[in-house]
């Protein structure tokens, strides 16, 4: 489903039907997911659909720009040490229109078919409500469905000289780089800083040795994805820092 | 017509450094006004500029302190023009101020707990509040007073002094909230299934925080009914609409499932005692109820 549709169009996958036809002088997107149905009628010269996978913190509503991913083991690592593992996290779907001179980009609509909850990191008083995910943990790249679930590859690095239990990171959307093809991909990293301090925050994708032999699907260069949240303000930091524990 | 430029000239008063004329009074009242403008100008397109990119809250309290600020440093140092010297203004200021001070105290009362409030931040332009009795949502925080819009649309001016020396509570001061209603199912149902139905319930809310987790639980066993108590947390801005949802979701879904909410019931035991009746009676029923009917004419008489 991912990818660019020139008008009109119809798709459908999954449960996901999506399709622009023109009504007279105006164009008329319609999406429905189960009993969920969409219609908006726009008005100009639309070029482009572009449908991606977006930062998972739009949908049901836009509350918070945190993800936390908890890990359903704890994670033991000792300290000066750096692993790299996967992760899977939600992915939410993004519908865009482009004009015809392919200058400005308009979000049209956002939604999901993974399993959305929420949760508060840290204090009743001064914790962050985060969108939650819980994954597994993956020495290779696991396999999930792309509509749904996103492959995160994690590196983890231990700064402190003691040994660190994690169970949960929490990402900001605003840092998040997405890339996708026949699967969907972000990097991530998280440091640890002391006993319950830590950094989290993304690097842009390129092949690394490593990841060629442990994942040779990622051979295949992906096509980055038009984000909401990077588009959004500049004085937002792209990092999240952890100060309740992880 | 050419205005008689000499009438600019003209020397009103005279003062330590010089005659004041009237041209020097147009360019004081003239700059302060242009600055006035200008700083409207400027606070209009900053306000505008980071009406997305600051919250409402931080973004006006810093216009305020600008805009004000620039009027002040201005008229300040344009006073010598009207040949009062700043120095000077401020030692009779300082005098005035006391003078003033005992002369209008609450209106500097006001004025003082308005910079309080800016600078110690217990309620946020936008946040939803009770203060003295008025609840609502915090449309802005001005100088002398604070401005709240009721539930019910209602524009309520509370002098600052009240604001701040008056319990304030912020129902938006915190990232999450917690609610709690109960229920009441049949003392015949089975309370550990009725707990488990509404923990599926709730675990399909997205709004109902995982943590810190939801809570059900019996608190009580009443005459008529077991009474469950639900617990859940959610983030402020979902807090109603998730509570006025899930209390009607909870009584479908035990009904549904069979659990009923019981009306309040007494069980009364009726006992025919057999023994008591003389056989007189037992034989002669229509004896039984007129002595019945005549009960109150003996006994009572």
């Amino acid at each position: 489903m991912y990818g660019n549709y020139d008008l009109p169009f119809s798709v459908e996958k999954e449960g996901i039907s999506i399709s622009m036809e023109k009504i007279e002088k105006m164009w008329l997107y319609r999406r429905t997911l189960g009993t969920d149905n969409v219609e908006k009628l726009i008005f100009g010269d639309g070029k482009h659909i572009i449908i991606n996978p977006v930062e998972p913190v739009n949908t049901p509503k836009e509350i918070t720009s945190n993800l936390l991913i908890e890990f359903d083991k704890p994670l033991l690592l000792a300290g000066g040490t750096r692993k790299k593992f996967f992760l899977t996290f939600p992915i939410e779907i993004g519908v865009f229109i482009l004009d015809k001179g392919n200058k400005s980009l308009q979000l049209l609509d956002v939604f999901t078919l993974a399993r959305q909850k929420f949760t508060l990191y840290g204090p009743v008083s001064g914790g962050i409500v985060c969108k939650r995910w819980k994954s597994g943990i993956y020495s290779v790249p696991p396999s999930p469905n792309p509509m749904q679930e996103g492959i995160m590859e994690m590196t983890l690095r231990n700064a402190t000289s003691e040994w660190a239990s994690i169970s949960k990171a929490v990402f900001s959307a605003y840092g998040m780089r997405l890339y996708y093809d026949a699967d969907v991909f972000m990097r991530a990293r998280m440091d640890l800083r002391s006993k319950d301090t830590a950094e989290t925050g993304f690097e842009l994708q390129h092949i690394s040795g490593d990841l060629r032999r442990d994942y040779p699907k990622d051979q295949i260069t992906r096509k980055e994805s038009i984000e909401i949240y990077n588009r959004k303000l500049d004085f937002v930091p792209m990092n999240f820092d952890m100060r309740f524990g992880f | 017509m050419i205005p008689d430029i000499e009438l600019f000239n003209h020397s009103l008063y005279t003062t330590s450094k010089g005659p004041v004329t009237l041209g020097h009074i147009f360019q004081f009242i003239l700059i302060l006004s242009l600055s006035i403008l200008i700083s409207r100008i400027i606070t209009l397109y900053l306000r505008r500029y980071f009406k997305d990119k600051v919250s409402r809250d931080a973004g006006e309290t810093v216009l305020k302190f600008f805009y004000y600020g620039t009027i002040i440093i201005v008229f300040i140092s344009t006073l010598d023009l009207i040949g009062i010297d700043p120095s000077g203004f401020l030692l009779a200021g300082g005098i005035t101020g006391i003078v003033l001070g005992f002369a209008s105290q609450n209106i500097v009362g006001n004025l003082i707990s308005g910079i309080f409030l800016m600078v110690e931040k217990p309620i946020k332009i936008g946040d939803q509040v009770e203060i003295s009795g008025t609840s609502g949502f915090v449309t802005d925080i001005r100088i002398i007073s604070t401005l709240i819009r009721t539930y019910d649309g209602l524009l309520v001016r509370i002098p600052n002094q009240q604001v701040f020396t008056s319990n304030i509570t912020n129902l938006v001061g915190h990232p999450v909230r917690r609610f709690e209603f109960a229920i009441g199912i049949r003392h015949s149902d089975d309370a550990d299934h009725a707990i488990r139905l509404v923990e599926d319930l709730i675990d399909k809310e997205s709004f109902a925080l995982l943590n810190p987790a939801p809570s059900i639980f019996v608190s009580k066993i009443e005459e008529s009914s077991v009474e469950l108590v639900i617990r859940i947390w959610a983030p402020v801005s979902e807090w109603s609409p998730l509570k006025t949802k899930l209390v009607w979701a909870v009584k479908k879904i035990l009904e549904e499932n069979g659990i009923e909410v019981p009306f309040p019931q007494r069980v009364v035991y009726l006992h025919t005692a057999s023994d008591q009746i003389p056989e007189e009676l037992k034989q002669n029923p229509e004896k039984e109820i007129e002595n019945i009917l005549n009960y109150e004419e003996r006994v009572l008489a």
